[in-house]
């Protein structure tokens, strides 16, 4: 399975660092399959509880992500990464000329 | 349908029953306070764990042979559940189905309980963050929006009468949203949506994983092929990839496998050729909700 990863940089874009979601929302808008969710935080997702005045954009559905780059490019505060996620255990050492 | 329609009456449609609208139902579960602990906080319950498992990017996991199916049919179990409400961070018993045109209707004009409003689609905010007034609610839902500004709508008139809902569904469903109703939860409707995907929370998981996170219509599509001169139109409309254009024929072929039963597709038909067919009396497709 094509695994991707896709960051936010919460430091860039979130309502704590002046930079609210629900006003910019490119990402959502851009992206053809729908990947991102927008919502309330629960602060790093579990500690915190529910705060109703900040929002976040959460890279949700990743398996269906198509690695266009669209949101990398509109991303005005370049908060969004997209890369193939590694593999965790390493491939079976094959010789190529075998 | 679902097995509680399969209990409670063969072939009969749960949306038409109005038990499921009434105060009754309201006042025995305590949907009011319920509802508004849920929606106050609404757009927050897709990330939150359930059962000690974040949700974010569950995806790869329903991706996965085995355990991604024991993770759907858990999914699944959830959502269709029939048990009394009383956790209202999780969705529990909010399963749906799609509705044409003329059953959403008869719902408004003789099922749901007044006062009825329409609010702004959260499915749509939370995955595209546009307001888009187009979420037709019922009873006790349309007093908990009240106290919930973001997603009352700015520009239109939200509070409508039955009439002025049924106009509004039908300008919704001539633009190709998917009509569809929903227990939320189980078992109180209040929600009649006019569905995009993949906007839709509701209708992703199973037109991208297989998770019966919906039924499909009580309908299906048919043609009249003397009657269509293959403008291709209707073809745009479905959301579903159930028609197609076949060239050798100058009309478009249905692929009843994939059809939903919207019925959306026919607002785009000039000369009547499209019309819906009761599922149950395709010999392979009834009872295929
Ligand atoms: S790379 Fe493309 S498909 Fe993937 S999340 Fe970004 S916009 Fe969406
Ligand atoms: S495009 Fe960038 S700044 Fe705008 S909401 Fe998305 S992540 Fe935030
Ligand atoms: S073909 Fe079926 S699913 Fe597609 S728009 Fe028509 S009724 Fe709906
Ligand atoms: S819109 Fe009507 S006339 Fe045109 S191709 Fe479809 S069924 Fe035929």
């Amino acid at each position: 399975m094509r695994r991707t990863r896709i960051t936010v940089d919460y430091e860039l874009c979130g309502d704590g660092v002046g930079v609210d979601p629900r006003a910019c929302g490119r990402c959502l808008r851009t992206c053809e399959p729908a990947v991102f969710l927008l919502h309330q935080t629960i602060g790093a997702l579990e500690e915190d509880p529910f705060d109703p005045t900040r929002w976040r954009v959460t890279p949700f559905w990743p398996s269906l992500c198509d690695r266009c780059r669209q949101c990398v490019s509109v991303c005005p505060r370049g908060a969004i990464e997209v890369r193939p996620k590694v593999r965790q255990q390493p491939r079976p050492a094959v010789s190529a000329d075998a | 349908m679902c097995d509680y329609c399969m209990e409670h009456g063969a072939g009969g449609k749960w949306y038409l029953n109005a038990t499921h609208y009434s105060e009754e139902i309201v006042e025995k579960y305590n949907l009011r306070e319920f509802l508004l602990e849920q929606y106050a906080s609404f757009e927050q319950m897709a990330v939150r764990k359930v059962g000690g498992f974040s949700p974010v990017g569950m995806d790869y996991t329903f991706r996965m042979p085995i355990i991604g199916r024991v993770v759907k049919m858990l999914a699944e179990r959830m959502l269709h559940s029939q048990k009394p409400p009383v956790n209202p961070f999780r969705p529990d018993g909010h399963i749906g189905q799609v509705v044409p045109l003329e059953d959403a209707e008869a719902i408004l004009m003789h099922c749901a309980a007044e006062p009825i409003i329409e609010k702004n689609c959260m499915c749509r905010y939370m995955s595209r963050g546009v307001k888009e007034a187009c979420c037709i609610n019922f009873g006790v839902m349309s007093e908990i929006i009240d106290k919930l500004p973001r997603f009352v709508p700015e520009k239109e008139k939200y509070h409508l009468t039955r009439d002025e809902a049924v106009a509004r569904f039908r300008e919704h469903n001539a633009k190709g949203y998917i009509g569809t109703i929903w227990f939320g939860p189980f078992p109180y409707i209040n929600n009649l949506c006019s569905c995009e995907t993949p906007e839709c929370a509701g209708i992703r998981p199973r037109v991208d994983f297989g998770i019966k996170s919906i039924y499909k219509a009580e309908y299906l599509l048919g043609l009249n092929e003397t009657a269509c001169h293959g403008c291709g139109a209707c073809v745009a409309m479905c959301s579903f990839g159930a028609l197609r254009m076949e060239a050798a024929l100058g009309r478009p072929v249905i692929d009843a496998d994939r059809c939903y039963g919207c019925g959306v597709c026919r607002h785009a038909c000039s000369t009547g050729a499209l019309f819906l067919v009761p599922r149950d009396r395709h010999p392979a497709l009834a009872g295929k909700y």
